[in-house]
């Protein structure tokens, strides 16, 4: 990166914009309607930012105001949970918005086919931007002034309008109160405007890898006021790669800019998504494994081949399902036109066997009988969880429903509900043991099993080891476990068949987990595959945390037995090495093409992680040495030293049984 | 014929071309001190303690009647934390071939293959023999270089690629850090280079012993031309002593 960048990412890093911040407090009039109080909180917000260019930096827009009350008080809140289920802040999150079309169009054409509400909005937007671009003037940036003048208000036709463009989109979307506002297809999108320039000659193509360079620090200013579940859960997921709607391949210019900025600047946003099948060139997974050394715990990679085809059974046109993007982490959903919910609920796979077990172990008096009602069990469990959701409601956003291209809540073009499945591999291996010695070899009774289990394995602690080390596990490529893990996703599938949501969409099986892996299996207690009370499941679709397991190759022959065409809500495959792995250009080719082998047989989603055990150690020591080591949490990056001990420990958690 | 293993590491990218499977064989002549797989030299099965999360609750030392168990006086199947284990498995060379070739359309996919790697193979080269011609894979092996030349020759001649080490020149100093002297292994770097078979010659640097600048220069000019590969050491090396009682000789 250039000098002037490199002193911005040092000064972004150091955090000394947050100098700028302040917080804002707004009073809601009672008799205000939610969206009018949206649009109120809207213009107040922009109206007290305050305009800020950095020294060095092109793309400009930085967050100055770090909080946005809430619309509604606590009490009011309770009101509303008492007529409708609410998800998460109560907003539609997790959206891919159409900037291409906001882009190209201008907010001032997009102004003409808004109602009020999204002229109340554009012109707070653009009040904005008119007092940015003074600022530009006063500071004698008249390159910034300049590009300000145009965009957002109309427009854009330069590589760098373009990226301005979206930088004051996606920042009024997190204005309004939006999250998880996700990327989307960038290098699709974007790419003509930088061929544009190419063409003709007003740009070079390292003057064009400065400016994204520039471009990707924007993301970083001011995620740390976008918190999830944890910090780093941001939903900043950039697709690059794939097929476009006529099947054409989309990796171009662009994606490659994009993988070269991301190895450098070793951020934690954008996260970067690679879509591939089994037909992209190896050049492609080579760029993507140099990136996988850097430590980001992305790319993470999707399956043309595979998730098309799913996408397709569960009802998506083929357009639109070639078009797919990942939402926050790696649900799967459909840009500009879907209004999913896909991360609405999730099934614990170890909880129903739970259930069952110490419900109906005792009567069976075979394993299939045991399995029937495991059957049975997930089908009731998937009935619950649906039947919970009713009269969803969402937070109106009006600047959202701009850039989405329907209605988002009335309804999209799609309106289904994903809900993950944890703890695939803790359940199969449960079955295992279950199957093993309790019916085959009965060398274990029903009631010993409940016991050992009931008493974290304090009682029959002989079989601890043996349920624990000694039984065939999920990852090992052994087809009696691996067919239990594929029949529970099957059941998973069944179990949400021909269900509909209460916005008219229907339900999605997938193989995610989120922060279930801790919330689940603290739910229950040990569990009969040796796992002990307390101790989480994989992330996402991992095998077992303590799995004695062969290595990479038979993980992912285990791992990609299942139907996932019936199971393509979403959720990666983990598969991670030791930094040291990636010594030299030869081990990287080696990775490409591991990965090309996973998606070439067959698998979904696969999250490859280069992970420094030492520096882990020493960061939760002295973490002030750590400050920029990057670690995967689920379905996002995020700087260790900033996580929580637990999600800390988790990370740690996955290498100890690696030496 | 019947081997004794005591890993199986896929996905190996250090052990020759391609993503490959490597197998270990116990037993080893040499006895370089900066070894970092301790449990490679002896022929014998042996018990492995991992230490570092043990817990102390004795359960291993509770008598047991497991068969496996008895010589080492520890039951290898009571530690809740499965840190007790017995290194090294006795194994048919075509039941290891099976194990083995169950991935060939892994390896194949990623002009990879097994590598023959230990111990010292060749300590057990009928069995190594065997091994190779069961397996319809590319096939390396991983060799100290210290063999009967007969039975060097016999075996370099059925592999694909062959990974030899040349840790130290000076035939004293060979003697002194790895117990013996380097001229078998010399003679068979000989034979090596006229085999027509793809290879490559690896020094493993350790801090003032095969680093130094005379030995390198000497290796330099045994290998000449030829491919050769300086290892950097593994600062974890040390790791596996204490879990088999023994004691590292490098600080």
């Amino acid at each position: 990166m250039k000098a002037e960048t490199k002193q911005l990412y040092d000064y972004i890093l150091n955090k000394e914009h947050h100098k700028f911040r302040k917080e804002i407090e707004l009073e809601f009039d009672k008799n205000m309607s939610p969206i009018e109080r949206m649009i109120y909180r809207f213009e107040e917000i922009c109206k007290a930012e305050t305009p800020v260019i950095l020294k060095g930096e092109e793309i400009a827009f930085i967050r100055t105001i770090k909080n946005i009350p809430d619309i509604f008080t606590e009490q009011e809140w309770e009101e509303i949970k008492e007529k409708h289920y609410i998800h998460e802040l109560g907003y539609m999150s997790n959206l891919s918005p159409n900037y291409e079309r906001v882009i190209a169009n201008g907010l001032l054409k997009e102004r003409e086919n808004a109602d009020e509400y999204g002229i109340r909005v554009i012109d707070a937007i653009l009040d904005l931007v008119k007092r940015y671009k003074e600022e530009a003037e006063r500071q004698g940036r008249y390159d910034v002034a300049g590009i300000l003048e145009k965009i957002p208000a109309y427009g854009a036709v330069t590589f760098r309008e373009a990226l301005q463009s979206f930088r004051i989109i996606h920042y009024s979307l997190w204005l309004e109160g939006n999250y998880h506002n996700t990327i989307g297809r960038f290098d699709k999108y974007i790419y003509p405007y930088l061929k544009a320039d190419l063409e003709n000659g007003r740009i070079t193509e390292d003057e064009a890898y400065d400016l994204l360079v520039d471009f990707f620090l924007s993301f970083n200013k001011d995620s740390d006021t976008y918190v999830g579940v944890q910090q780093g859960d941001n939903g900043q997921s950039m697709v690059l790669g794939g097929i476009d709607e006529n099947g054409q391949e989309v990796f171009n210019l662009v994606s490659k800019m994009c993988l070269k900025a991301s190895e450098e600047l070793k951020m934690i946003d954008p996260k970067i998504n690679l879509r591939v099948c089994k037909n992209t060139p190896l050049e492609v997974y080579e760029l993507g494994s140099r990136l996988t050394k850097a430590g980001l715990g992305f790319p993470q990679y999707s399956n043309d081949d595979v998730v098309i085809e799913g996408l397709k059974k569960l009802g998506y046109t083929e357009q639109d399902a070639r078009d797919y993007v990942v939402a926050a982490c790696w649900e799967f959903i459909i840009p500009k036109v879907g209004a999913d919910v896909a991360n609405i609920g999730a099934l614990s796979f170890p909880r129903v066997i739970d259930r069952v077990m110490h419900r109906d172990l005792k009567a069976c008096t075979s394993f299939e009988k045991f399995t029937d009602c495991i059957k049975t069990e997930i089908k009731k469990s998937c009935d619950e969880i649906c039947d919970n959701i009713k009269e969803l409601w969402f937070v109106p956003s009006p600047f959202m429903n701009i850039c989405m291209d329907c209605d988002i809540y009335d309804g999209g073009k799609y309106n289904n509900f994903g809900i993950h499945g944890s703890g695939v591999a803790t359940a199969a291996d449960s079955l295992e043991v279950i199957k093993k010695y309790v019916f085959e070899e009965q060398s274990v009774t029903a009631d010993e099993l409940i016991e050992a289990v009931d008493s974290d394995f304090e009682k029959h602690s002989e079989l601890l080891p043996k349920f624990r080390f000694e039984t065939p596990k999920m990852g090992n490529d052994i087809d009696e476990v691996d067919e239990l893990a594929v029949k529970l996703l099957d059941w998973f599938a069944d179990g949400l068949e021909g269900k509909k949501n209460c916005r008219g969409g229907i339900y999605r099986a997938g193989t995610g987990t989120a922060m279930y892996y801790l919330w689940h299996a603290n739910e229950i207690g040990a569990s009969p595959d040796g796992r002990r009370k307390g101790e989480p499941f994989g992330t996402n679709f991992s095998a077992s945390l303590f799995a004695k397991i062969n290595g990479p190759f038979s993980v992912i022959k285990s791992f990609t037995k299942p139907h996932f065409e019936r199971a393509i809500n979403g959720g990666p495959l983990t598969l991670e090495f030791h930094n040291s792995m990636f010594l030299d250009n030869d081990c990287v080719l080696k990775v490409a093409m591991l990965v090309k082998t996973f998606i070439g047989m067959g698998g979904h989603q696969l999250q490859l992680n280069a992970v420094n055990m030492e520096a882990m150690k020493d960061a939760q020591i002295h973490p002030e040495n750590h400050r920029q080591l990057v670690v995967r949490i689920w379905g996002w990056s995020a700087y260790f030293v900033e996580l929580d001990k637990e999600y800390q420990d988790h990370v740690m958690k996955r290498q100890e049984y690696v030496v | 014929m019947t081997g004794t293993i005591f890993d199986i590491k896929e996905f190996s990218l250090h052990d020759g071309p391609g993503a490959r499977t490597t197998v270990f064989l116990k037993g080893c002549p040499l006895r370089c001190r900066w070894c970092h797989n301790p449990e490679g030299l002896k022929r014998e099965e042996q018990l492995m303690v991992k230490t570092a999360r043990c817990k102390s609750c004795g359960r291993c030392f509770m008598p047991c009647e497991h068969p496996e168990c008895q010589l080492f006086k520890r039951c290898i199947h009571a530690c809740p934390e499965g840190l007790v284990e017995i290194s090294g498995k006795k194994i048919e060379a075509k039941e290891l071939a099976g194990i083995l070739m169950r991935n060939a359309d892994i390896l194949n996919f990623n002009n990879g293959g097994i590598t023959i790697s230990g111990g010292e193979p060749l300590m057990q080269w009928e069995f190594v023999e065997e091994l190779i011609e069961s397996l319809d894979c590319h096939t390396a092996i991983e060799t100290s270089g210290y063999a009967e030349k007969d039975i060097f020759k016999r075996i370099i001649d059925k592999v694909d690629y062959i990974l030899m080490d040349i840790k130290l020149a000076d035939r004293e100093e060979h003697k002194k850090y790895t117990g013996v002297y380097n001229d078998r292994i010399l003679e068979n770097f000989e034979y090596l280079k006229s085999s027509g078979k793809e290879y490559i010659i690896r020094t493993p640097l350790i801090p003032g012993i095969t680093d130094t600048e005379d030995n390198l220069k000497q290796i330099g000019e045994i290998v000449g031309d030829n491919p050769w590969e300086k290892l950097k050491y593994n600062k974890m090396a040390g790791l596996k002593y204490p879990m088999l009682g023994m004691e590292y000789m490098i600080k």
